[in-house]
Formats: C-alpha cells, sequence, structure tokens
C-alpha cells in the first residue's frame, strides 16, 4: 500500500521536525534580531533628546539649559527602551 | 588599488549631470545598484510565479520560500490585522535583503551603507505607522504616550519621555542597518588591504580573517533585513493593536 508508506513516513517526518523545533527553541533568528536592536535603542533615544534639546536653546536662546535637561530626559528614555525590548524577548 | 578603506563608500555620477533647481538628481552608481535590486527582485518574483507547478523547480521555491518566510512573520508579531500591510513589508524586507546581498559581491556599491537611504525608508515606515494609528484609533492613538497607572505628579516628565523613545524609533531603525554595513565592509576593506601590505609572507592570517568576515557579513546582511522587517511590524502592531 504506498498511501499508507506515504502516511507513516509523514508522521515520522513531522515528528521528527518537532522534536528539532524544541531542540534549538533558543537560537532562533528573532532572538538575534532582538540582540541586535538592544544595541541601537539607547544611544538613538540620547541622540533625540539632545537634538530637541538643541532645538529648543536655539529657538528660545537659553543656550544650556534645554539641551541639558533634554539629555538627561533622552537617557532615561532610552533605559526605558531597553528595559522594555528586554521585557518584550523575555516573553 | 585604493588604498583607503572608506573610498568604496563613494558616490559618483554615471552619465550626465542632471538639475532641478538647487537639487542634483543625477543618475549615481548608488540609483544604478538600487535598480540591479529591484530588477533582480522582479525578475526572481516573476519567473517565480509564472508556472505555478505542484513540484515547484528553484526559482519558484525561492520565491515561495520567502513568501511564507515573511507572512509568518507577520503574523507572530503584528497578528491578522497586519495582514493587509504584507505587499509592503514584504518589499521592504526584499529590498533590503538585495540591497545587502548585492553589496557582498566585490566592486559593487552597498547602498544600504549609506544612513540617508536607511533613513528615508526609516522615515517612511514611522510616518506611515503614525498615520495608520492615528486613522484607526483618531486621538485615543495619544494614549500610546500617557501609560496607565501612572501618578500624576510624575506624568509631565512620562509622557516627555514616551515622546522621546517614539521619535527614537526611525532613527534607530535607520543607523542599526546603516552602520552594521558600512562597519563590516571597512573591515573587510581594511582586513584586504593586509593581506596586500603583509604580501606572500604575513598575509595568511588576514587572508583567513576575511574569508570568515565575508561569511560573518552575509549572516548580518541577511539579519539586519530581517531585524528591519521585524521592527516595522513591531511598530505596526503597537498602531494596530493599543494596548497600553
Amino acid at each position: 500500500m504506498p498511501k499508507d508508506q506515504f502516511k507513516t513516513r509523514l508522521e515520522i517526518a513531522k515528528k521528527r521536525i518537532s522534536e528539532k523545533n524544541q531542540d534549538n527553541k533558543n537560537d532562533n533568528p528573532t532572538s538575534i534580531g532582538t540582540a541586535f536592536k538592544l544595541s541601537t535603542e539607547l544611544v538613538a533615544a540620547v541622540a533625540v533628546g539632545t537634538i530637541i534639546g538643541f532645538i529648543f536653546d536655539k529657538t528660545f536662546g537659553t543656550k544650556p539649559w534645554f539641551i541639558l535637561i533634554f539629555f538627561f530626559v533622552g537617557v532615561v528614555a532610552g533605559i526605558t527602551n531597553v528595559i522594555r525590548s528586554a521585557k518584550n524577548m523575555q516573553k | 588599488m585604493a588604498s583607503n578603506p572608506m573610498t568604496q563608500f563613494n558616490v559618483h555620477r554615471i552619465g550626465p549631470e542632471i538639475k532641478i533647481g538647487t537639487f542634483d538628481i543625477s543618475f549615481t552608481n548608488a540609483s544604478l545598484f538600487m535598480i540591479i535590486s529591484s530588477v533582480a527582485i522582479l525578475l526572481i518574483f516573476n519567473l517565480g510565479s509564472k508556472k505555478n507547478s505542484l513540484i515547484p523547480n528553484k526559482i519558484q521555491l525561492l520565491a515561495e520560500l520567502s513568501y511564507t518566510f515573511v507572512s509568518k512573520m507577520i503574523s507572530d508579531t503584528a497578528g491578522l490585522k497586519a495582514k493587509p500591510y504584507f505587499a509592503f513589508i514584504f518589499s521592504l524586507f526584499m529590498f533590503v535583503l538585495f540591497c545587502n546581498m548585492f553589496g557582498m559581491i566585490p566592486y559593487t556599491f552597498t547602498v544600504t551603507s549609506h544612513i540617508i537611504v536607511t533613513f528615508v525608508l526609516a522615515a517612511f515606515i514611522f510616518i506611515g505607522v503614525t498615520i495608520i494609528g492615528f486613522m484607526k484609533h483618531g486621538f485615543g492613538y495619544l494614549k500610546l504616550f500617557v501609560p496607565s497607572g501612572v501618578p500624576a505628579v510624575l506624568l509631565p516628565l512620562i509622557v516627555v519621555i514616551e515622546i522621546i523613545s517614539y521619535l527614537s524609533r526611525p532613527i534607530s531603525l535607520s543607523v542599526r542597518l546603516f552602520a552594521n554595513m558600512m562597519a563590516g565592509h571597512t573591515m573587510m576593506k581594511v582586513f584586504g588591504g593586509f593581506v596586500i601590505s603583509l604580501g606572500i609572507v604575513g598575509g595568511w592570517l588576514p587572508l583567513s580573517f576575511s574569508v570568515a568576515l565575508t561569511g560573518l557579513e552575509i549572516l548580518v546582511a541577511f539579519l539586519q533585513a530581517y531585524v528591519f522587517a521585524i521592527l516595522t511590524c513591531i511598530y505596526l502592531n503597537d498602531a494596530l493593536n493599543l494596548h497600553h
């Protein structure tokens, strides 16, 4: 019976695939992708904060103050970003 | 032989100079490689979907595999609601992937190693996702900036932080792709230069290094395209399903 044979072969192959998937659950491409995400997350928020501070300073003429404040707010935002994406990774 | 590792990123004009007002819109090597990758994508998917045989040939297999890959990625990260945006994310992923991969061929130009290219892609995603969010939720989309359960005293600070973290998305998206591509290609050029300058005696070590780096760069080229697409899905998910 070729049809029966095919069915059993298919089942064996399916079982093997599911076993393989369980074995390397931890190194699927998603985890490498999210790891790459973390690195730039922090820097980008700091950069955005500093740029906003710079623009405010330029328009209001309050030279160092807004850039100082927004730099630190940017740092906080960056850390929040990193913590948030790290939490998403653990899900 | 160019000894400066950064000369590979030079943009130069091909053909005549075209100007509109003060804008220089001449055809450059960057535009050439964007066209090459777009044409390659079109060719593969045209040939791959021409003859839908049950047992696929190699090109059809390639087309079908990439289709299911992206389709699974979207349903995993953004859910069923994101299905209408499949075409956009798929073309984005394919474009970035092909630009990265064409850059791996020696003597070609890597389009994605220029921040302006990646930033334009990321800025369009950012603007598009924001518009989608406002269309779906109206002004309720602004609730994204106000997390629930925050004391009223802290609210102004939190809102500013949330806005900065929202605005940092296109920057982190574009800087990641650009920095990875540029750093990798510069490294390969530097190690290539070592091979030449150390000659036949000491050149074997940097040569083996550049072989390993080429493998790593191909991985990075794929991975960065994947990360670019998956982050677009995540941002889209935030816009479609507001859960803050």
